[in-house]
C-alpha cells in the first residue's frame, strides 16, 4: 500500500463531494416546492428563456429578487424609455451613522434582461401578481456595515465567479479580455437557442460552482434567501395560491441555496423615511456601476434583438398593443438530465455572419471618417480580413464584437486620435451605443413635473434630450418674468451644464431686460429628479438648501451674508431674509478671527446699498449686523494688527467695515472713542501694517499728511529701510479700502518709490507689486489708475514740462507762507524784533521777516479779495448779522 | 558568434513547432498563425503540446496576436513605442518565427538613403559589363521581397521623408522597377508571397520625420506601452540578464532581493518622472526595461571582473547611477534628491540590502560630481 493512499482517497472524496454537490444543487433546485428561474443580469438568453418560460406557463404569481419596497415604482415603469433605474433615497436617516446620508439604491432595467420580461408579463396580464421578495432597501443598509460612498446597487443575479484567480483563469483560456466576453461566448451564446430544461439545469449549475468555489462569506447572501423564502411562504401562506401557478426568479447564485427551507425572522425597518421614483439610467452607466466591460450591455442588447428575430419569440414589452398569439397549454417540467448532453458537447455556436460583419466594417470606416479619420474602403477590406484572422488565432468560426474591435483598432488607429474619441469608443458605439433611459412626464416627481408645467410658457420641449435655446424679452412679455425667476433657481440648485445662461444676469440691484439660456433638463432628468426628494417645490428645496448652508456648524458670517443676498435674489422673502440675517449677525458675533473680513465687508456693503436703493427702512438685522460689526472689529483691532496669521488685506477689510460704516453705526449708537482707543492700541511690526496704522491715524485725524509724508521721506532715506519699502507701500495700497481720501498720496508714494529706490530692489518688486494687486486688491486697481491718470500728463510732449502737484504744492509752501495780516500785534512785533529773533535763535530757526500786507487779505488770498471786492453785499449782510 | 539571431537560437523549437504544426499557414509561411503566437508567447497546458515553449517576448497577448494577423494580411506592421519597450525584439521574433530569416534589417538614419531600400550598383562591375542584374547589389528589402520572406526595418522615423516615401510603392505595389535596366531584361523585382515588411518607430521621435498619410495607410499601427507591472518586469530583466549571463559565459546569481531594489528604484524614479512638470526636473533615460537590464548586466560584468564575483547592493547602486547620470548637473541632481528623499528612509525602514544601496550610491554620487 503505498504512503499516499490515505491522503489520495481523502483528496477523491473532496473531489467526490464537490463534484456530486453541484448536481445535488441541481437536482434539489428542480425539486423545490416553486418553480425557481434562474437568472443572470443582462443576459439575452435569460431574457428570451424568461419569454418563452411566460408564454408556456402563463404563471399566477412571480415573485421576483428584488426589494420588496420598491413594488410601487414598477407600474410606473410603463411612462419610461429604458433602460431606467428604481431608485430609493433617504435623506434624512436614523438608525444609521448620520455620514452616511443621503442614502441611496439604485436598480437598473434594461430591456433585454429577464426581470423585465416578468414584470411586463406581470403588469400586462389581468389577474398576475408580481411580488418582490428581497430584503428591502432599509436592510440593505441594515446588513451592511462598512464604509460607503456611492450609490449601492442592486441587481438580480450577479453572477461572477468571486474568485480572482479562477476568474483570471478563464479569462486567459478563453483567449478573452473581460469576464463579460467570457460569459457572453462560453454561457450566453450556447444557451440563447437552448431549450428551457437546458437553460435551468445549466444556470443552476453554474451557480452552484461558484457558490461551492467560495464556501466562506456568503453569510449575507443565505440571510437573504432565508428573507425571500420566509416571505414567499408569508404569500403562499396568505393568499392560498397554488405553488404550481408560481414562478421564483432569482440570481442563479440563489437558486443553488442550501437554505431554501430556512425562515428567518426580519428584524423592523429602521424609521429612516424612504422615499422611491425612477430616475433615467443608461448602458454606460449600468456598466460603470457594476464593472462590466466597456460596451457589454450594448452589446447584450444588441444580441438580443438578433435573438428575437431570429427566434420568433414575442417579448413582453409594458403597454404594448400586440396581444400574444393562443397558446400551447402549458408543458409539464421535464427533470431528466440535460446536463450531461450539454457539457460533453462543443457549444453550437452560430454560424459566421457575413453579412453582419461586412455591415460592421462599413459602418466603423464611414463613423471614423466623420470623426476625422483617414479611413477609405481599403480599411473596411482590411478590418473584415483581420477580424476573421483574429477570431481564426483564437479559436473560434465567428468574429465576436471584442474581436472585430480589436480589428478595427488595428487597421485604423494610427500615432494619434484626430477627434474627441478614439477607435475603441467607436465600435462601443457603433455596435449599439449608450442608450440612455428617460422617464416619462407621469412617473416624475410632483417637483419635477411642476419644474416642467411653470416652464411651458417657453414653448420649448424641454424632456428631449438636445439642448434647446429659450429666449425671453422680459420688457416685451413680462409673463416669462416668473420663469427666468425659475431658471435662475435651477441654474443655483441643478449641477452646471443643466441650465446655463448666455445673457442675461442676475444680482442685487440689477434686472435683466432680455435673457438666453441654454437649457438641457432632458439629459439632467436624473439631477432634477433627485431635487424632486427634497421638496415639492423648488422654492422649498431652495430655501431648506440656504437653511441648511447657513446652520451648517462650519458656516461663517460671510458665508451666510452670501445666503442672505441668494434668499433676496431667488426667493424675494422678507421674514427668510430676515431669519438668515440674524443668524448671520449671531455668527459674526461668536467668530474668533477675522479671516473672512474682505468677504464680510464686500458683502454687507452691497446689502445695505440695495436696501438703501430699494427704498423704506434698513432692516433691523441690518441694524444689528453693523453695530455688532464695528464693535466686534474694534475689539479685534489691536491684536489683529500684531497677529502674523492676519494678513493686511483682512486688516484693510476691518478697517474699511469700521471707517465707512461709521456715520451708520454712531447714529446707530456706537462711539467712536472705541475706534480711536482700538487704533492706539495698535502697534504692528510688519511694514505693510505699520502703514495701515498711519492711514487708519491719518483717517481719525491723529496725523496730518505733512507728517505721512515726511514718515515715507524717512523711509526712502534710510537705506536700512529700503528694502521695505515696497511692504510699505502694499500697506498703503490696502489703506484705500478704509481710506479713499488718500489716493493721490498713494500715487505719490508710488511715483516716489519708482523714482528714488535703487534698481536691485525696485527691478524684482515690480512683477511682483503687479501680482500681488491683482491678487489681493483687485477692486483698488482702478481707483489707482484713474487718480494716476488724473495726476500725470497725458500726452509726451507734457512730460517736460511736467511738475508733479505734490513737488509744486511743496515749492509753494516754502514760498507763499501763511498770510501775513496787519493789525496791532504784528506792529508791535515789526517794532521790536529783538526778542522775537532770540527765540528763534533759540529754536534753532533762521526765519526773515515779512512785511505786513495792509491790503485785505495776503498775496495767497487774492483771489479771495478780488471776490469780496467784487460782491460787498454778501460781506456787508453778514457782518450786519454778527 | 556573439549574438545568434532568434532563428538560429531557438533552431530547434521553430523545427519541433514545424514539426507539429497542423494549422492552416497563410503565403509561405513556416508556421501557422496560432503556432507563431506559442512560439513568442509561449506554451500553455492547453495547448497540448508535448514539451514546453518558454515565453520569449513580455507584455500583452492581444499585441502579439494583432500583429501577426497584420503579417498575414496585405499591410505593413508597424510597430510604435517608447525606447527599451521590446519592438525591435518581437519584430525579430515574428521574422524568425515566420520565415526563419530575421536578418533582412534596414536600419533607418539620417543618413539612409533610398539606394539602402531598393538597389544600388558594384561600381568596378557596372564599369567592366555595364549595368545587369549581376551588378547590381539589391537591398535587404528587396531581397526579402525575391525571397518573400519578412524584411525589417528599424526606427522607420530617423529617415528622411523621401526614404520612407520608397516604402510606399513597394507596400503597394509590391514590386521594385530597375529602370536602368531595359526591357526584357528582367527589369521588375516582384515581391512573392510571404513577403511583408516590420518597421519600428520610437514615439520620442514623433515630429523628427512624420509618416505622410499615405504610409501611414499601408501600416498598421501596434503600439508597445512601457511596461509598468512589477510581476512582468520581473519576468523580462530575469530572462534577458540569464540570457547575457550565458553569452558572456559569466556563472553568477542574481539575488532576488537586488532584483527588487532594481525594480522597486526604477518605479520610484519613474514616478517622480511622471510628476514632474519641466525636462530639467526628469532624467534623460526613458526608464524602460531595457535600460534596466543594462544597469543588471553593468553591475553583473563590474562584480565579474573588479569584484569577488557576487553581485553586491553597492555595485548595482554605483552601475545605476552610472548609467541614469547623463546630464550634469540636472541627472545628478534628481539621483542625489531620490537617494535622500526616497533610499535613505527606506533603508533605515525596510533594512535588508537597502543601506548597502545607499551607501554605494551615494559614493557614485560623490565620484561623479
Amino acid at each position: 500500500m503505498s504512503p499516499f493512499d490515505p491522503l489520495r482517497e481523502q483528496l477523491a472524496g473532496a473531489a467526490a463531494a464537490f463534484g456530486t454537490g453541484l448536481v445535488d444543487d441541481v437536482e434539489q433546485a428542480l425539486k423545490a416546492e416553486l418553480e425557481i428561474f434562474p437568472v443572470c443580469h443582462h443576459s439575452p438568453a435569460s431574457a428570451l428563456a424568461m419569454a418563452r418560460r411566460l408564454r408556456e406557463k402563463q404563471p399566477k404569481v412571480i415573485y421576483l429578487e428584488l426589494c420588496e419596497d420598491l413594488r410601487p415604482v414598477l407600474d410606473e415603469l410603463r411612462n419610461c424609455r429604458l433602460p431606467v433605474a428604481l431608485q430609493a433615497f433617504a435623506t434624512d436617516i436614523e438608525g444609521f451613522p448620520p455620514e452616511w446620508a443621503p442614502l441611496s439604491v439604485i436598480a437598473p432595467i434594461t430591456e433585454s434582461s429577464a426581470e423585465y420580461q416578468a414584470i411586463a408579463y406581470a403588469l400586462d396580464t389581468p389577474g398576475v401578481e408580481i411580488v418582490l421578495v428581497d430584503r428591502s432597501v432599509d436592510h440593505v443598509f441594515q446588513w451592511e456595515p462598512r464604509e460607503r460612498g456611492e450609490a449601492v446597487g442592486v441587481e438580480i443575479g450577479d453572477l461572477r465567479p468571486r474568485f480572482a484567480e479562477l476568474e483570471e483563469h478563464l479569462l486567459h483560456h478563453g483567449k478573452v479580455r473581460h469576464w463579460s466576453e467570457w460569459w457572453d461566448q462560453y454561457v450566453e451564446q450556447p444557451l440563447v437557442g437552448a431549450d428551457y430544461d437546458t437553460y435551468r439545469q445549466v444556470m443552476v449549475l453554474i451557480g452552484s460552482l461558484f457558490r461551492r468555489l467560495r464556501p466562506q462569506g456568503n453569510e449575507m447572501d443565505e440571510d437573504r434567501e432565508r428573507y425571500m423564502w420566509t416571505r414567499m411562504r408569508e404569500h403562499l401562506a396568505a393568499t392560498g395560491a397554488d405553488p404550481d401557478t408560481c414562478l421564483y426568479v432569482c440570481g442563479a447564485f440563489h437558486a443553488a441555496s442550501p437554505v431554501m427551507g430556512e425562515h428567518l425572522d426580519i428584524t423592523p425597518r429602521t424609521a429612516t423615511r424612504w422615499l422611491y421614483g425612477l430616475i433615467p439610467s443608461s448602458h454606460s452607466a449600468i456598466e460603470e456601476q457594476f464593472g462590466l466591460a466597456p460596451g457589454s450591455v450594448s452589446i447584450a442588447s444588441a444580441t438580443w434583438s438578433k435573438a428575437v428575430k431570429r427566434s420568433g419569440v414575442t417579448p413582453y414589452q409594458l403597454g404594448s398593443k400586440s396581444k400574444a398569439r393562443a397558446l400551447p397549454p402549458p408543458t409539464p417540467l421535464e427533470r431528466d438530465d440535460r446536463l450531461s448532453g450539454f457539457l460533453t458537447q462543443p457549444p453550437a455556436l452560430d454560424g459566421f455572419d457575413e453579412a453582419e460583419l461586412l455591415g460592421w466594417c462599413v459602418d466603423i470606416v464611414r463613423l471614423a471618417r466623420r470623426n476625422g479619420y483617414l479611413a477609405s474602403t481599403a480599411d473596411a477590406i482590411a478590418i473584415y480580413e483581420t477580424s476573421i484572422l483574429l477570431a481564426g488565432m483564437r479559436n473560434r468560426k465567428r468574429p465576436t464584437p471584442y474581436d472585430f474591435q480589436d480589428a478595427a483598432v488595428t487597421c485604423i488607429e494610427k500615432d494619434v486620435v484626430p477627434g474627441r474619441r478614439d477607435v475603441r469608443r467607436l465600435c462601443e458605439i457603433m455596435l449599439g451605443g449608450d442608450r440612455i433611459g428617460q422617464v416619462g412626464y407621469d412617473s416624475l416627481p410632483p417637483l419635477a413635473r411642476d419644474v416642467l408645467d411653470r416652464l411651458e410658457p417657453l414653448g420649448l420641449d424641454l424632456q428631449k434630450r438636445t439642448l434647446s435655446r429659450a429666449l425671453m424679452n422680459l420688457d416685451l412679455n413680462p409673463e416669462l418674468a416668473p420663469c427666468s425667476d425659475l431658471l435662475w433657481m435651477l441654474r443655483y440648485l441643478l449641477p452646471e451644464g443643466a441650465v446655463k445662461p448666455i445673457m442675461g444676469s442676475r444680482r442685487l440691484g440689477e434686472r435683466s431686460i432680455q435673457e438666453s439660456w441654454d437649457l438641457w433638463l432632458g439629459k439632467h432628468q436624473r439631477e432634477l429628479i433627485e431635487l424632486g426628494y427634497e421638496g415639492v417645490t423648488i422654492e422649498q428645496v431652495m430655501e431648506q438648501r440656504l437653511r441648511r448652508a447657513a446652520w451648517d456648524p462650519k458656516a461663517t458670517a460671510a458665508v451666510v451674508l452670501g445666503a442672505v443676498e441668494d434668499s433676496i435674489l431667488f426667493l424675494g422673502s422678507r421674514r427668510f431674509t430676515d431669519e438668515l440675517g440674524a443668524r448671520a449677525v449671531e455668527l459674526l458675533s461668536a467668530e474668533r478671527t477675522v479671516d473672512d473680513a474682505p468677504e464680510v465687508l464686500r458683502r454687507i456693503r452691497r446689502l445695505l446699498a440695495h436696501y438703501r436703493s430699494s427704498g423704506g427702512a434698513l432692516p433691523g438685522w441690518c441694524e444689528a449686523f453693523v453695530t455688532a460689526g464695528y464693535a466686534h472689529y474694534c475689539t479685534l483691532l489691536p491684536s489683529a494688527f500684531v497677529d502674523e496669521d492676519t494678513g493686511v488685506r483682512q486688516v484693510g477689510a476691518m478697517l474699511g467695515f469700521l471707517f465707512s460704516m461709521e456715520s451708520l453705526a454712531i447714529s446707530l449708537g456706537c462711539d467712536r472713542a472705541q475706534l480711536e482707543l482700538a487704533v492706539r492700541q495698535s502697534h504692528p511690526e510688519a511694514p505693510a501694517k505699520v502703514a495701515l496704522v498711519w492711514a487708519a491715524q491719518f483717517q481719525l485725524g491723529l496725523l496730518t499728511m505733512a507728517d505721512l509724508r515726511s514718515r515715507c521721506d524717512d523711509l526712502l532715506n534710510n537705506p536700512l529701510v529700503v528694502p521695505s519699502v515696497p511692504l510699505y507701500i502694499t500697506g498703503f495700497v490696502q489703506a484705500l479700502e478704509p481710506a479713499p481720501v488718500l489716493t493721490p498720496f498713494v500715487v505719490e508714494v508710488l511715483s516716489g518709490a519708482f523714482g528714488r529706490l535703487p534698481d536691485d530692489v525696485l527691478l524684482p518688486w515690480l512683477p511682483n507689486l503687479i501680482t500681488t494687486l491683482r491678487r489681493e486688491a483687485p477692486e483698488l486697481v482702478p481707483v489707482l489708475v484713474r487718480e494716476a491718470g488724473l495726476t500725470y500728463p497725458a500726452s509726451l510732449a507734457a512730460v517736460d514740462a511736467w511738475v508733479p502737484p505734490w513737488s509744486a504744492q511743496s515749492a509753494k509752501g516754502t514760498r507763499g507762507r501763511a498770510p501775513v495780516v496787519a493789525g496791532p500785534v504784528t506792529g508791535l512785533l515789526a517794532a521790536h524784533p529783538a526778542p522775537t529773533d532770540a527765540v528763534a535763535a533759540l529754536l534753532g530757526c533762521s526765519g526773515e521777516w515779512q512785511t505786513g500786507d495792509t491790503g485785505s487779505g495776503g498775496p495767497g488770498h487774492a483771489e479771495v479779495a478780488a471776490l469780496l471786492n467784487a460782491h460787498p453785499e454778501a460781506a456787508g449782510a453778514v457782518a450786519a448779522l454778527i | 558568434m556573439l549574438r545568434a539571431p532568434a532563428e538560429s537560437k531557438y533552431a530547434e523549437e521553430l523545427d519541433y513547432l514545424e514539426s507539429i504544426d497542423q494549422g492552416h499557414k497563410p503565403f509561405s509561411w513556416r508556421l501557422s498563425p496560432r503556432m507563431v503566437r506559442i512560439f513568442v508567447l509561449g506554451s500553455e497546458r492547453s495547448d497540448g503540446l508535448d514539451r514546453e515553449i518558454p515565453q520569449k517576448w513580455f507584455g500583452d497577448r492581444s499585441f502579439v496576436e494583432r500583429s501577426i494577423v497584420t503579417l498575414a494580411s496585405d499591410r505593413g506592421l508597424l510597430l510604435i513605442g517608447d525606447p527599451g519597450t521590446g519592438k525591435s525584439w518581437l519584430a525579430e521574433l515574428l521574422a524568425a518565427a515566420i520565415c526563419r530569416n530575421s536578418t533582412m534589417v534596414v536600419q533607418g538614419t539620417a543618413g539612409t538613403t533610398e539606394d539602402h531600400i531598393k538597389y544600388s550598383w558594384n561600381v568596378s562591375m557596372v564599369i567592366a559589363k555595364g549595368q545587369s542584374r549581376e551588378s547590381m547589389i539589391p537591398s535587404p528589402i528587396m531581397t526579402a521581397m525575391e525571397k518573400g520572406v519578412i524584411g525589417r526595418f528599424e526606427e522607420l522615423t530617423r529617415s528622411t521623408s523621401d526614404v520612407q516615401d520608397a516604402l510606399i510603392s513597394i507596400l503597394s505595389e509590391k514590386y521594385v522597377s530597375i529602370p536602368e535596366l531595359g526591357e526584357g531584361e528582367d527589369n521588375i523585382v516582384f515581391a512573392q508571397p510571404g513577403f511583408s515588411i516590420i518597421a519600428t518607430a520610437n514615439s520620442r521621435d514623433r515630429g523628427v520625420n512624420d509618416l505622410s498619410s499615405a504610409l501611414k495607410r499601408r501600416f498598421n499601427f501596434v503600439r508597445i506601452p512601457v511596461v509598468t507591472n512589477k510581476k512582468s518586469e520581473a519576468e523580462i530583466v530575469r530572462f534577458r540578464t540569464t540570457e547575457l549571463l550565458r553569452r558572456h559565459q559569466i556563472d553568477l546569481d542574481v539575488p532576488p532581493t537586488l532584483l527588487d531594489i532594481l525594480l522597486q528604484s526604477f518605479a520610484d524614479l519613474r514616478a517622480g518622472a511622471a510628476s514632474a512638470t519641466s525636462d530639467d526636473q526628469k532624467l534623460e533615460s526613458a526608464l524602460s526595461t531595457a535600460e534596466q537590464i543594462g544597469v543588471l548586466e553593468d553591475a553583473i560584468l563590474h562584480s565579474q571582473f573588479f569584484g569577488d564575483s557576487t553581485l553586491r547592493a553597492a555595485t548595482l547602486a554605483s552601475s545605476l547611477v552610472g548609467s541614469l547620470a547623463r546630464r550634469t548637473p540636472e541627472d545628478l541632481a534628481i539621483l542625489n534628491k531620490y537617494w535622500h528623499g526616497v533610499v535613505e528612509p527606506r533603508s533605515k525602514k525596510d533594512g535588508g540590502e537597502w543601506p548597502e544601496f545607499l551607501e554605494g550610491g551615494r559614493q557614485a554620487i560623490a565620484t561623479l560630481s
